[in-house]
């Protein structure tokens, strides 16, 4: 009994010296490792994924999980570029001319209605949150392609870029928001009610319904949260990239979950904190940048990527495991005798 | 005939200790031929460690086992089956989608050589096989539409189809409706008479005393000993599996003042209950009783916004009309709901006791904008473990690593939080060990004096009688009887047998 809750805390907080570790083993296999130049690149990197991994880590409190944000994040930007630029090269724009302001607004907005319409359509339709949000991947890639006909937009102006451009003395503005993003998101889940209503939504959702919580009406609450924060993750990949290809931000969603995952987000729901987000994403951004700094070829990169999601998922398994009470595993470790 | 002190299962010296617990210290364990064997104790006491370790799941530390007089060493599942040992466990392993018939043949259809399934032969084998050991079945009927005690029939009917002798039957965590326990038991009786061996496992006594001959007592992973049963009566058995005196609770009546918290006004939900009409007074504790599939749950489930509520009749709170939506709306009223199913609605499991407790009354403890006090919280949670006895090594402890007893503490902390002028109790004691219980209905009993009005839903007969102040039966939906505790000649037998429809009978 008692060993068991040892190797949960273990697990639960395993993030930590991970990071330490890999950290020492990069700083030794390159000098260039903890520069300030490299510790910079680092933290840029980390930004746009710890703001999606946050918008994540809410839906997966929920038990829930949001597929669709890499296209909500490409869909929101394209739209914000779409509706500042003109039309024709190079810009490929809209001719509609929205200030800025107008358009970074207009933009949010898109990335909160995809949430409401996930969670719409998960809550009110009762449809399965995978099927839902891996459709809505599909579909808002897709429309980014007619939308943009596969063309790269550039020229973005100043005050768009901005926030994924700009510094603040040494700092990036963007590394600012992304702390600040997970500051907030830490609060909310440690220190208000709202926050409790998630774990117990994502611990139990019958047992939260009959304490008197709408386990419905949180996760609907988490998509929003979601939707918004991939938007303006969008607005801050398209600003530090300064252009809008088509394939923006693709394949990040195993990024984010893994980064979720590994900080100690369950799948299982109900489980993990910010904090432990935060050093997942830490974590894979060190990962990124030691293995690009070792000049390790992009094939290796991807196979390392394609471990990490599995070490991270491992880990889920055996919190699963060591979390069932002895009886429960014996029912479902014998089939038929 | 069977053949007389022939060991089936032998299990020598069995020690067994898992980190910081020794579960089983050195117990011995043999089970004849052809026996019906119960094994009892508190939760915790190692009955299912014994059998984990009989059926190859767990590795003794030490001790043997011996099968039909030949050591085991090391037994395994696979080994377990081949040598005929099954466990049946409550929650089932069968395919509820799928047939009786294809359950039975499950991995094994009977296939044509061209390698389609031949339907009509699985069918007939089904019921061939099934009918010779007496059970005549639709073998078409989906396993999801079965009743509790017909799924165990199945599973029992499955293991003696792969040749087992002995059979362990795990733990009913709910009480099954008397005719089905009949069936069951009928059946395991006929089992038994052909040779095969049945380990019984229950929380339920009265069970025991009827099915078995034979009785194990566990206590603290030792053994106690072996009894018969007709040399034991209830209250020596509780005290061997306690191992002190337990206190048996009785309820003195306080005097109520007459002022009514519920009243139920021509309560109607067609197919579900019918004309429902009686009120709850302050301070006062009803029971009701049914069979299962009677209504009584479903009425109180009504109340607190589980279900859709009642389709005429109207239901009144403290004197203005009541109709609960949703649970949020009915605890704002001043209802308060223990389900039957703890770890289905009472508990988070992954969450600590602390956010357990506090669960429903978050707004209370926020300020405005959302923020908690997390200082008040503090007291309060250690206010409600210290006045319930929770026994926790921490406020932070994950409610999942309580014991079941302690964990329906904290969910009666969860709803005691709330102030409730009416407590709803859907089997409050159901799946904890005898102390537990009496603990349990002591709380109940403080709360009646605080003038909460209490409704417990449950079929445990002899703790209504002891607990309430009046009892109302259910059968078919309606209300068919109403006894007063306080009149002397309300016993347990009269409350069963209007429980079984004798009142509607005549």
């Amino acid at each position: 009994m008692k060993n068991r809750k040892v190797i949960i805390a273990l697990l639960d907080n395993l993030i930590w010296p991970l990071l330490i570790v890999t950290i020492i083993i990069f700083n030794f296999a390159s000098d260039k490792f903890l520069t300030t130049f490299n510790v910079t690149n680092i933290l840029i990197h980390a930004a746009v994924l710890g703001i999606l991994t946050v918008g994540q880590s809410f839906t997966m409190i929920t038990g829930n999980f949001d597929l669709s944000a890499e296209s909500s994040l490409a869909i929101t930007a394209l739209i914000g570029a779409w509706l500042i630029l003109p039309s024709g090269a190079p810009n490929f724009g809209g001719d509609v001319f929205l200030p800025v302001g107008l358009a970074i607004i207009a933009l949010l907005m898109v990335g909160v209605i995809a949430g409401w319409i996930n969670g719409f359509l998960i809550t009110k339709l009762k449809m399965n949150n995978f099927i839902v949000t891996l459709a809505m991947l599909i579909v808002l890639r897709g429309l980014m392609l007619v939308i943009s006909e596969g063309k790269t937009m550039t020229g973005l102006p100043d005050s768009f870029k901005a926030l994924g451009h700009d510094n603040l003395g040494n700092i990036p503005i963007s590394v600012l928001v992304m702390v600040i993003v997970f500051i907030i998101a830490h609060i909310i889940m440690q220190y208000t009610q709202f926050g409790r209503n998630l774990y117990a939504v994502g611990g139990d959702p019958d047992a939260a319904l009959a304490a008197g919580i709408d386990p419905e009406k949180r996760i609907r609450q988490v998509y929003l949260i979601s939707g918004f924060l991939a938007a303006l993750g969008g607005l801050m990949l398209a600003g530090r990239t300064g252009v809008i290809v088509e394939n923006m931000g693709s394949g990040m969603i195993f990024e984010i979950q893994a980064a979720a995952v590994i900080g100690g987000i369950s799948l299982l729901g109900g489980r993990g904190t910010m904090v432990g987000a935060f050093g997942g994403v830490l974590l894979l951004s060190v990962i990124d940048s030691g293995l690009s700094l070792m000049r390790v070829s992009s094939f290796w990169i991807e196979v390392f990527s394609g471990l990490i999601i599995l070490v991270a998922m491992m880990i889920d398994a055996q919190k699963v495991r060591y979390s069932k009470i002895p009886s429960a595993k014996n029912e479902t470790s014998i089939k038929e005798i | 005939m069977v053949e007389a002190n022939k060991y089936v299962i032998e299990m020598h010296d069995i020690v067994k200790t898992f980190p910081g617990v020794r579960a089983l210290n050195h117990v011995d364990f043999r089970l004849k031929e052809g026996e019906i064997r119960s094994i009892v104790g508190k939760n915790g006491a190692g009955k299912s460690t014994l059998m984990n370790i009989l059926t190859g799941i767990y590795q003794p530390d030490q001790g043997d086992i011996l099968v039909k007089g030949q050591l085991i060493k090391p037994m395994t599942t696979e080994k377990a089956r081949e040598l005929g040992i099954a466990y049946v466990h409550q929650h089932s392993q069968l395919v509820p989608a799928l047939s009786i018939a294809e359950n039975i043949f499950l991995g094994d259809l009977l296939t044509e050589k061209t390698g389609f399934v031949n339907w009509k032969k699985v069918r007939t084998e089904a019921e061939a096989q099934l009918s010779e050991l007496g059970l005549n079945v639709d073998v078409q009927r989906k396993v999801e539409d079965l009743s509790i005690a017909e799924k165990q029939l199945l599973e029992i009917a499955k293991a003696l189809f792969a040749n087992a002798h002995t059979i362990v039957l795990d733990e009913a965590t709910a009480p099954l409706p008397k005719e089905d326990v009949q069936m069951l038991f009928d059946f395991v009786k006929r089992m038994s008479a052909q040779g095969v061996a049945f380990i019984y496992i229950s929380h339920y006594l009265v069970e025991v005393f009827e099915l078995c001959k034979a009785v194990t007592v566990l206590r603290d992973g030792k053994k106690v000993g072996d009894y018969y049963v007709c040399d034991l009566d209830q209250p020596e058995l509780i005290h061997l599996i306690s191992g002190e005196k337990v206190e048996k609770f009785h309820r003195e009546h306080h005097k109520l003042n007459g002022k009514k918290v519920l009243e139920f006004r021509n309560v109607t939900k067609s197919g579900h209950y019918e004309n429902i009409d009686f009120a709850l007074n302050k301070g006062e504790i009803v029971g009701i009783t049914g069979l299962e599939g009677s209504g009584k749950a479903k009425l109180v489930r009504g109340l607190f916004g589980l279900e859709p509520s009642a389709e005429s009749g109207e239901v009144v709170v403290d004197g203005s009309i009541f109709n609960a939506k949703d649970p949020e709306k009915a605890i704002n009223e001043g209802v308060a709901y223990l389900p039957r199913d703890r770890h289905g609605l009472g508990i988070v499991g992954a969450r600590p006791v602390s956010e357990n407790i506090t669960l429903s009354i978050l707004k209370r403890l926020a300020n405005k904008l959302g923020f908690l006090n997390l200082s008040k919280e503090q007291k309060h949670v250690e206010d409600y473990i210290d006045k319930l006895g929770i026994v926790t090594p921490s406020t932070n402890q994950r409610v999942q690593f309580l014991s079941g007893g302690n964990q329906q503490k904290v969910v009666f902390a969860k709803l005691a939080s709330t102030e409730p002028k009416i407590l709803l109790l859907n089997e409050p004691t159901q799946g904890v060990d005898v102390q537990a219980k009496v603990e349990i209905m002591k709380i109940v009993d403080q709360l009646s004096h605080q003038g909460v009005g209490v409704i417990i839903i449950s079929e445990e007969i002899r703790e209504l009688v002891n607990v309430c102040d009046r009892i109302i039966v259910i059968y078919n939906g309606e209300i068919v009887k109403e006894f007063n505790t306080k009149d002397r000649n309300t016993t347990p037998e009269k409350v069963l047998m209007a429980i079984e429809g004798e009142t509607k009978k005549k």
